[in-house]
């Protein structure tokens, strides 16, 4: 019990402002996991709305580029929009890789045989799908956000003068490759949000008898829904359903 | 019966430790697991070897000192304790591994005995009640719910085995003290306590070195007394509402360096 009486000495100091003792439930490893999944609800709610926005792409290339059009038109809260969205990334990705790392740390010397029970796929790979997702966002960005992988195209504009989103993601789903990246994308953000969405719902203390197999089967159903609104769009452009 | 065993042996906290393989001949298949144990043990005693050192006490499943990861699980294929499995669950001929516990939180002694002691100082930090001093109170003064007697007694069934710090991933010891949480708050006895203890197992828990919960329910599958999960999501909102209703006192005062709530 020594270092433990050394700590709680240190942050005694501390003690008197609720403020910092209110931060300090926050950093333990239960008021991180209620961070994380807030954070991780707020994503997940933008990308069923990303999702859902996309869908327009059905509805040919005037109602997409008007979409487009009509969130480009209010900076303000496009970019508020953007630095919040940052901002919850930011902090989803600070505290799960500390707890990522403070798990690895609980276990230094593993089993020599293991088997698991009960865990699914999804729940084991959550670190991986997070670090995969990362490097997919990062590509998303930089591919159709920027526009730095085809700077011709994504500056074209449509026969009304608004930027032919529409005609830049026909041609991006004309490419093999760009689909696979795509599809391996969707793969990963299926498998991070089967998990997550149903355990999110756990850590924030939600159970009941009657409704624990709805709030199970919920992360895999929105996960479903959202995989399957976005393949559709990559598969429909890649088949020729829907073209220039 | 005849089975080879590959055990983990460590001298001590600092040896390396490596896998031993034994064979076992003539065992019957009514032993229990541990009773199997005490066979090897013979044999190595008479060959003049050092025995295996591992942990039992009740031998019927009440006591939680039976520890061990048999082939990958915790207390083995079936979710009862190590002490009340036997040897007639595996085919004859069977290789069987056994390791200790693994977890920071539960360092190795020797050969498959761990040490549990973290469990203890989580419980010193909030898993206890005030009571009166002075003569008995009466059997039924305080009246509890029917319902909220059962919940309360299918928490309290927990025997502190550590099986599910053991198999989860993480080494979370949350399904414990959410048993030992959700026990108490759902008494009126828990309730003096009740905002502080959330705040100071979480704190204890976290300071041992344990991790923390993927909810990958991987706890509730080898838990011998069929813990819930729910509990963890009752866990959740103890200490939530423990956050919430972070007392501010009427006047500053200096703090307790003994609270280990803050
Ligand atoms: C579209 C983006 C994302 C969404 C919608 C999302 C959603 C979620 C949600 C809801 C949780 C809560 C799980 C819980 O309460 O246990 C979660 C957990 C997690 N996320 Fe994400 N996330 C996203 C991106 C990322 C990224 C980029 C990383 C990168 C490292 C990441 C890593 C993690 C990790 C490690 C966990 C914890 C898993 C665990 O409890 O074991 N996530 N995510
Ligand atoms: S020896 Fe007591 S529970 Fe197994």
């Amino acid at each position: 019990m020594e270092p433990s009486g050394v700590q709680v000495k240190k942050a005694a100091r501390f003690d008197s402002l609720p403020m910092i003792r209110f931060f300090g439930h926050i950093l333990t490893s239960l008021g991180s996991k209620v961070l994380i999944a807030l954070s991780g609800l707020g994503l997940a709610g933008f990308v069923v709305f990303h999702m859902l926005g996309n869908l327009q792409v059905f509805e040919g290339q005037d109602a997409l580029n008007a979409y487009a059009a009509f969130l480009r038109d209010m900076p303000m809260a496009l970019w508020s929009a953007r630095v919040a969205l940052l901002a919850i990334v930011g902090l989803h990705i600070g505290l799960s890789v500390r707890l990522a790392i403070q798990n690895r740390r609980a276990r230094p010397a593993g089993y020599v045989v293991h088997h698991y029970r009960r865990a699914s796929l999804a729940s084991r790979t959550m670190a991986l799908t997070g670090s995969l997702l990362v490097l997919f966002i990062v590509f998303h960005l930089v591919h159709l956000t920027a526009g730095w992988l085809d700077p011709e195209f994504h500056n074209r504009v449509d026969l009304r003068g608004q930027r032919d989103v529409f005609g830049n993601i026909v041609h991006a789903f004309q490419n093999p490759l760009l689909v696979a990246i795509y599809l391996a994308g969707q793969a990963v953000l299926g498998l991070h949000l089967s998990h997550a969405l149903s355990s999110s719902l756990q850590t924030l203390g939600l159970e009941h008898p009657m409704l624990d197999r709805l709030f199970r089967g919920a992360g895999p159903l929105v996960a479903l829904l959202v995989v399957v609104g976005n393949v559709a769009i990559i598969l429909a452009i890649a088949f020729g359903l829907v073209h220039a | 019966m005849t089975f080879t065993l590959k055990i983990w042996r460590q001298n001590g906290p600092a040896d390396k430790g490596r896998l031993v393989t034994y064979q076992v001949r003539d065992i019957s298949p009514s032993m229990s697991f541990i009773e199997m144990l005490d066979v090897v043990n013979q044999q190595l005693t008479l060959k003049g070897e050092e025995p295996l050192a591992f942990e039992y006490d009740c031998r019927e499943g009440i006591c939680g000192s039976c520890s061990l990861v048999i082939d990958g699980v915790p207390h083995g294929p079936d979710r009862g304790t190590v002490c009340q499995l036997y040897m007639r669950r595996f085919p004859d001929g069977a290789t069987i591994t056994i390791e200790p516990w693994r977890a920071k939180a539960f360092p190795i002694i020797k050969d498959l005995v761990v040490d549990r002691s973290a469990f203890d100082r989580i419980m010193q930090a909030g898993g206890y009640i005030s009571v009166n001093t002075g003569g008995a109170v009466d059997g039924n003064v305080l009246l509890i719910g029917k319902d909220q007697a059962e919940t309360a007694m299918d928490a309290a069934s927990c025997i502190s085995c550590g099986a599910c710090v053991a198999a989860c991933k993480n080494a979370s010891a949350m399904l414990f003290v959410a048993a030992k949480v959700s026990h108490l708050a759902l008494l009126p006895q828990g309730q003096p306590e009740r905002t502080k203890r959330a705040k100071a197992m979480v704190a204890a828990m976290d300071r041992e070195g344990f991790g923390s919960c993927g909810n990958q329910y991987e706890c509730e599958a080898v838990c011998p007394k069929s813990i819930s999960v729910r509990f963890i999501a009752k866990l959740n909102r103890e200490f939530l509402r423990a956050t919430i209703e972070e007392p501010s006192p009427l006047a500053e005062q200096p703090a307790d360096p003994h609270d280990e709530s803050h």
